[in-house]
């Protein structure tokens, strides 16, 4: 179980007198039960890529392989088929729906499945817990903090039990508390459950706590450590 | 959890769905009233008809109707009350002996239908004895009482008891008159029919004319619904069965084309305004579906990117515009259907209306009618038009991919 891209490019605005490359001739491969971080300045690729090979944008040349399947030729109900049950993400910006409570949230990603009621209510609230939001599980995100939005965005991701989790930016938003707290779950969850974990990130403090680092410069990768 | 969603959704901008769903309520009552005030006008215009000139059924002798010659009398009229007798659906029927005549007075003269009736069967088959506002209906006893309108009391200046000369060409075509001596002055909703009629006892008629027999026989029959002549065709088919075909037996709606016609025009007349005010109210609503969809563009994008299937997100958006069509029809049906009710009590004073529609046969107060089926068809009509305003901005957000859509400044 793996994701494979061969040289993936993106190339925006491919038609016009200035093209802009953000990911260009990109070899990559990441292992399931990873826990990657991809290294950048603002603007190298990194939120492309992650989105790629999430399933949320298509490259303008190269494959992005998962498990064997090219998700790039995958038909849209399929493709977010696909992404409902492998791939959780979680955006810069939370991106809940401001409508839901907490709770709600998480549930609703999992009803997507096609899960029980019961069974989505008892594995959102078991999640929210181990975020620490038992408290808060029926407030909507606007009466949340940053931080505890960012972890109901967290346990979203991770309610559908996905194989790979996206996490762009996650901590820009979060002080240094905060940071530590969200990277032990994650860290946790990709022990004990081998979730893989691609965050993108230019903080010192995420990039210490991961094993492998891939370093993105102007859309081309420029060092893959593992340390 | 997706109509939770779509219902919450809704009342994300309170403001701008609360002033959608008060437009549309206040559009309805309007229509509504609208279509209960035409449907009670033009129910009056018909009931009034009925009531007054064709009943349900009416009987002539062929060259009568386009003729009325004193000689042309029913064949065998007999035969035909005595079947009546036996119909349940009838519930009475007036025998008139019927000639065009002059009524005049000392003052001045008018061009007359002379109305020979039977005094207790003519009460029974027309509201005409209890319409009459001064004296009284046509007496049994005395000699050659005569009822008037009030219009043509004033034209002639006669009061009760006042003396006037009926004349008009008997069966040998010779002029024959006698005097007469108003005992009532009447008036109907009808101011035409009122300058048209007036009332004597058949007997003094037929005496005058030298010949017996009725012109006319109406038949007033057990049916309130005036929307349909579906009985008075049936009661007609049977007296044809039994009558000289020399006879001409007709329906209401074959008596007066025009009620026909009047019923024809109400229901495409009801869907025009009903079709006017739909057609506003769906631009409103696919702005506010434009508005509020594409406010979220980024928002549909994340639904989309955590594997909510496109025809999920298709029925969140149609979910959120019924419910905006079902809540702003509801309102605005309960508050009309209250409206309407509260008319049916107090009743619309038609004011200085009531004037010019009283050629028509139209009370001077109106009750507003609406059927249960068309509210029924306007709530259906109102959450389809919603469905089909929001068609247009969900399908633009279906073609969106979800990093575009998640890229979408709002
Ligand atoms: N939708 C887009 N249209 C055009 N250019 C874009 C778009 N998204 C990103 N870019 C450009 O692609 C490059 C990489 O962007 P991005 O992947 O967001 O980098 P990062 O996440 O590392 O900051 C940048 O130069 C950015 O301006
Ligand atoms: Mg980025």
């Amino acid at each position: 179980m793996s994701i494979q891209t061969t040289q993936l490019r993106k190339t925006y605005n491919q038609d016009t007198d200035f093209p802009v490359h953000a990911v260009k001739q990109l070899d990559l491969n990441i292992e399931q039960g990873e826990f990657v971080a991809v290294m950048g300045p603002s603007g190298s690729g990194k939120t492309t890529l992650l989105n790629m090979i999430g399933g949320i944008d298509i490259p303008s040349a190269g494959t992005v392989v998962i498990d064997g399947i090219d998700i790039c030729s995958l038909k849209d109900q399929a493709l977010i088929a696909f992404r409902r049950d492998n791939i959780g993400f979680i955006f810069q910006d939370y991106s809940l729906l401001p409508v839901l409570t907490a709770l709600e949230n998480v549930e609703f990603v999992m009803q997507l499945q096609g899960h029980s009621e019961k069974e989505c209510r008892e594995r959102a609230i078991a999640l929210l817990n181990q975020v620490g939001l038992g408290d808060q599980l029926h407030k909507i995100p606007s009466k949340l903090s940053g931080g505890q939005q960012q972890r109901v965005a967290v346990a979203r991701a991770l309610a559908p039990s996905p194989r790979f989790v996206m996490a762009d930016e996650p901590t820009a938003n979060l002080d240094a508390k905060s940071t530590a707290e969200l990277l032990d779950i994650m860290q946790q969850l990709n022990e004990k459950e081998g979730t893989t974990f691609i965050f993108s990130t230019h903080d010192p403090r995420v990039i210490k706590r991961a094993r492998r680092v891939i370093v993105f410069e102007d859309g081309q990768l420029t060092e893959d450590r593992v340390q | 959890m997706l109509i939770k969603l779509a219902w919450r959704n809704l009342w994300r901008n309170k403001l701008r769905t609360s002033i959608m769903l008060s437009a549309m309520a206040f559009g309805l009552i309007g229509v509504v009233t609208m279509i209960g005030f035409m449907n009670g006008m033009y129910g009056n215009m018909i009931d009034n008809a009925i009531s007054w000139q064709t009943s349900h059924v009416q009987v002539h002798h062929q060259g009568f109707v386009d003729n009325p010659e004193i000689n042309l009398t029913i064949v065998e009229p007999e035969r035909i009350t005595a079947d009546l007798a036996k119909m349940s659906e009838v519930i009475a029927w007036s025998e008139r002996f019927i000639v065009d005549g002059m009524v005049a007075s000392a003052r001045s003269s008018r061009g007359v239908r002379i109305n020979g009736v039977d005094i207790d069967a003519e009460a029974r088959v027309t509201p005409i004895a209890t319409s009459v506002k001064a004296g009284s209906w046509l007496p049994s006893e005395g000699r050659h009482p005569v009822v008037v309108s009030s219009k043509t009391a004033q034209r002639l200046r006669l009061k009760l008891g006042s003396k006037v000369v009926i004349t008009f060409s008997d069966a040998d075509k010779d002029v024959t008159g006698a005097a007469f001596r108003v005992s009532g002055i009447f008036s109907t909703p009808s101011t035409s029919f009122d300058d048209g009629n007036i009332y004597v006892r058949r007997s003094d008629l037929m005496a005058m004319a030298g010949i017996e027999g009725s012109h006319e026989i109406a038949v007033l029959l057990d049916d309130s619904n005036s929307m349909s002549n579906a009985l008075a065709i049936m009661v007609r088919d049977k007296i044809r069965l039994i009558t000289s075909n020399e006879n001409s037996v007709r329906d209401w709606q074959q008596i007066q084309p025009m009620l026909a016609s009047i019923i024809a025009q109400m229901g495409p007349s009801n869907a025009i305004l009903l079709g006017i005010f739909v057609s506003a109210m769906g631009f409103g609503v696919v702005n506010i579906m434009l508005m509020s969809v594409f406010e979220r563009t980024r928002e549909f994008g994340v639904l989309m990117a955590v594997g909510m299937q496109k025809h999920k997100v298709f029925a969140l958006i149609i979910f959120e515009t019924s419910l905006l069509g079902v809540t702003g029809a509801t309102l605005g049906l309960v508050s009309s259907l209250a409206l309407v009710e509260l008319l049916q009590i107090t009743g619309i004073p038609l004011g200085n209306m009531a004037e010019g529609l009283g050629a028509f046969g139209v009370d001077t107060t109106l009750y507003p009618q609406v059927a249960a089926s068309e509210y029924r068809y306007i709530f259906i009509t109102v959450v389809l038009v919603c469905v089909l305003a929001a068609l247009y901005p969900a399908r633009q957000i279906l073609k969106q991919r979800p990093v575009d859509a998640m890229a979408e400044k709002h």
